[in-house]
């Protein structure tokens, strides 16, 4: 083995002489983890010239290097056709970080290529090392407590309680854990997987109509498959179900919504007994393809993740008023009867409920606002201010839109940016619940002041302590308290209690002010400058005057609030 | 040879095969043809699992993630790199070309791992029905519409460690 002697510095001068002795070049890639290099060196070199010029290739000490072949680690006394390594094939490179983890591979090295007095001077130099250490045969038995102590942890294995076997297995028990864990199924709806395909609406909408059940569903009902192809609304479905939150709030909204629009003569009972026929097929088809494991069993929580659509798991939805009444109406699935026969008697309840308004509400549709599923909407409203736009963009509240836009002045209150911000704000609207609560007090104990809630004199009830009409204060202090302490806030929840009341009376009164508040606030300002401290006056004054400042002056220095 | 002074360990590929699961479910409906192979593979040498997710290359004992034992065991044959030889490469691996951000399902996922690991260790690489999986779903409709989003998946099966840089 002449050439694995020349592994000095006269390599290069053994290279030129083996060129000139017509040996061939061959051109080996070398790889490395991170990246790979053409090195061109004699067929017949010997590993360790080899592993010269990728020392200086790599920038690495001769002892650093590693090579690797076909599983082989390639020694410096061997050659590189002794390997086989040709012209045109890999050779793995690894460099390693400690001289000293050499001692495994390279105290075999030294062993075998003792002979050879090479300027492997590493491998005598390490020589020592392997003795010192742990001997190659039992290297790996020794070292995992060094390398492995870190991995390998089995504990994890029964951790999740899927030490099963079989997949099949396992995706049992993940349903099962599914079922008596529904945050997990909110975590699988958080996977990005499952959020990234919920956000393609035409993946989704494959998905769903190539289910066999679905197809049947699809024929029996036609409306599914308008339904499926409306990409509007399956993007709505599918944000629903990626937001498992949201889709339980939203769930819960379309219920109570779809109940209250019951009420409106005729349409919604149709679309409700269409939704009956479609949800409950599609519950059972969505469970079938779960292998019959209901949903219902998820407590309520949650509903499938992968069938976005239609499915609800139901459980009766709370509803505060516990309405007289009830009309027995259709249930629209399991647990929602309750919701929907409480509300179905919203049409005979509307006349019988204390109208907590005072204003006779013209028409059902407009009554809407003051049935006891819209109050509970809005009480669950003003726990989630998120419910509110959640609400108002899905599919259903369109219709319910709709019917809004009957109602021109409905609509744009309902439209009216501060109306929303109202409804957004969680305090806001718990203050109007209230309000509503102690309106509708107000009615059954004082009749005699039904009256005198004309439309002005609404805005006058919540700002209390203005004493206008100030019954026995209705509404707990929260925004008509303190009036005169904070005067801008007030102010901004009167205006908002007002379009919010407006709201409630179904838009009968007027048009007095779709934002009055807001209008008048220049006009409020001016009248606080010249000393009309009252705010809650100065704005019924306003308000009654329709802005008019100088109206409102008149007003107000007219009746002389205190 | 230098053989008997050499330890020789041996190399295996553990194939777990996914479609069990959803793959021979779904896929009919989403390609329109049967992939019936999906699988996630991983390395089992000294005594150790080893495999690539979306976490970067973890390590665990041998059917110790939560997939359980394989359903299929190939032997990739012997080598000679020793353990600690092995555990530099994977750090260096684990901090390039597989760290966990690099996983791609379908370009650069665990079997691109085991395939690059197979070659090192043993020269030899994986069954190429495994290595062509992902040229398959991509050339359906479907699996090219499905492309970015499960570009995005990192699947990474819980019950191993991460290994990331240096051992030790």
């Amino acid at each position: 083995m002449a050439e694995s002697s020349g592994t000095d510095p006269t390599v290069d001068s053994n290279v030129v002489e083996n060129a000139a002795k017509d040996r061939t070049m061959i051109v080996v890639t070398v790889k490395t983890p991170k990246d790979k290099e053409e090195i061109a060196i004699l067929e017949d070199s010997s590993v360790a010239q080899f592993k010269e010029e990728i020392s200086k290739r790599f920038n690495a000490k001769l002892d650093q290097l590693v090579l690797i072949f076909a599983g082989k680690i390639l020694k410096d006394g061997d050659t590189l056709n002794q390997h086989g390594i040709k012209d045109g094939l890999t050779v793995h490179l690894v460099i390693k970080t400690a001289p000293k983890a050499t001692s495994g591979s390279t105290s075999q090295n030294s062993a075998s290529s003792s002979g050879t007095p090479q300027a492997n001077s590493s491998s005598s130099a390490s020589s020592p090392v392997p003795n010192a250490s742990t001997p190659p045969g039992t290297g790996p038995a020794i070292q995992p407590p060094n390398l492995l102590s870190g991995f390998g942890d089995l504990s994890s294995l029964s951790g999740m309680g899927m030490g099963s076997a079989n997949f099949m297995e396992l995706q049992q028990q993940m349903q099962r854990q599914l079922m008596s864990n529904p945050e997990m199924l909110s975590q699988i709806m958080d996977n990005p997987l499952v959020q990234n395909m919920m956000s393609n609406p035409d993946l989704m909408r494959q998905m769903i109509v190539t289910n066999p059940q679905m197809q049947q569903l699809m024929e029996r009902n036609p409306e599914i498959s308008h339904m499926l192809n409306n990409p509007e609304l399956m993007r709505q479905t599918m944000e629903l179900a990626r937001n498992p939150a949201m889709m339980q709030e939203m769930m819960r909204n379309q219920d109570r919504a779809l109940s209250n629009l019951e009420s409106i003569p005729g349409g919604y009972n149709a679309l409700r007994r269409m939704y009956t026929d479609i949800q409950e097929p599609m519950f059972s088809a969505a469970r079938e393809q779960f292998g019959n494991n209901p949903f219902s069993a998820l407590g309520g929580n949650l509903d499938s993740g992968v069938q976005p659509s239609r499915t609800e798991n139901r459980e009766p939805l709370p509803n505060p008023w516990g309405p007289p009444g009830t009309a027995p109406s259709e249930s629209r699935g399991t647990g929602s009867s309750t919701t929907t026969s409480s509300n179905g008697g919203t049409a005979p309840s509307v006349s019988s409920l204390p109208n907590p308004l005072g204003i006779n509400a013209s028409g059902l549709g407009n009554g809407v606002f003051s049935s006891p599923g819209m109050q509970s909407l809005m009480q669950q409203i003003s726990e989630n201010p998120q419910l509110m736009q959640n609400m108002l963009s899905a599919p259903y509240m369109r219709s319910m839109m709709q019917s809004l836009a009957q109602n021109p002045d409905l609509a744009s209150q309902m439209q009216n940016p501060e109306a929303l911000s109202v409804m957004t704000n969680p305090r806001a609207m718990q203050a109007l619940m209230q309000i509503q609560q102690g309106l509708q007090t107000l009615q059954t104990e004082a009749p005699g002041l039904m009256p005198s809630l004309a439309p002005g004199g609404i805005p006058g009830i919540p700002s209390t302590t203005g004493g206008s009409v100030a019954p026995e204060g209705p509404p707990p202090p929260t925004q008509g308290s303190n009036p005169s302490a904070d005067v801008s806030p007030s102010q901004q929840q009167q205006q908002l209690m007002q379009q919010m009341l407006q709201m409630f009376a179904g838009g009968v009164t007027t048009t007095q002010a779709v934002t009055p508040e807001v209008r008048f606030q220049q006009q409020l300002d001016q009248l606080s400058a010249m000393g009309f401290l009252n705010r809650e006056a100065n704005l019924q004054a306003l308000i009654a005057t329709g802005g008019d400042i100088n109206a409102a002056i008149e007003r107000l220095l007219g009746s002389q609030p205190s | 040879m230098e053989k008997n002074e050499t330890t020789i360990y041996s190399v295996q590929l553990y194939i777990y095969d996914l479609s069990r699961g959803m793959a021979r479910n779904l896929s009919p409906i989403m390609l329109g043809k049967s992939v019936s192979k999906a699988v996630h593979t991983a390395i089992v040498v000294y005594g150790d699992e080893f495999f690539f997710g979306g976490v970067g290359i973890s390590s665990c004992s041998p059917g110790g993630t939560m997939l359980g034992s394989p359903d299929t065991v190939v032997e990739l044959g012997n080598t000679e790199v020793t353990e600690e030889i092995f555990m530099d490469y994977l750090s260096s691996l684990g901090e390039s070309t597989y760290r966990g951000d690099k996983y791609r399902l379908f370009e650069h996922n665990c079997n691109t791992f085991t395939n690059e690991v197979a070659q090192f260790l043993t020269g030899r690489k994986i069954p190429s029905y495994i290595t062509d999986l992902p040229s398959e779903v991509l050339s359906t409709p479907f699996g090219q519409i499905l492309r970015p989003i499960l570009d995005s998946i990192h699947i990474a099966p819980p019950g191993g460690n991460v290994i990331n840089g240096r051992p030790s």
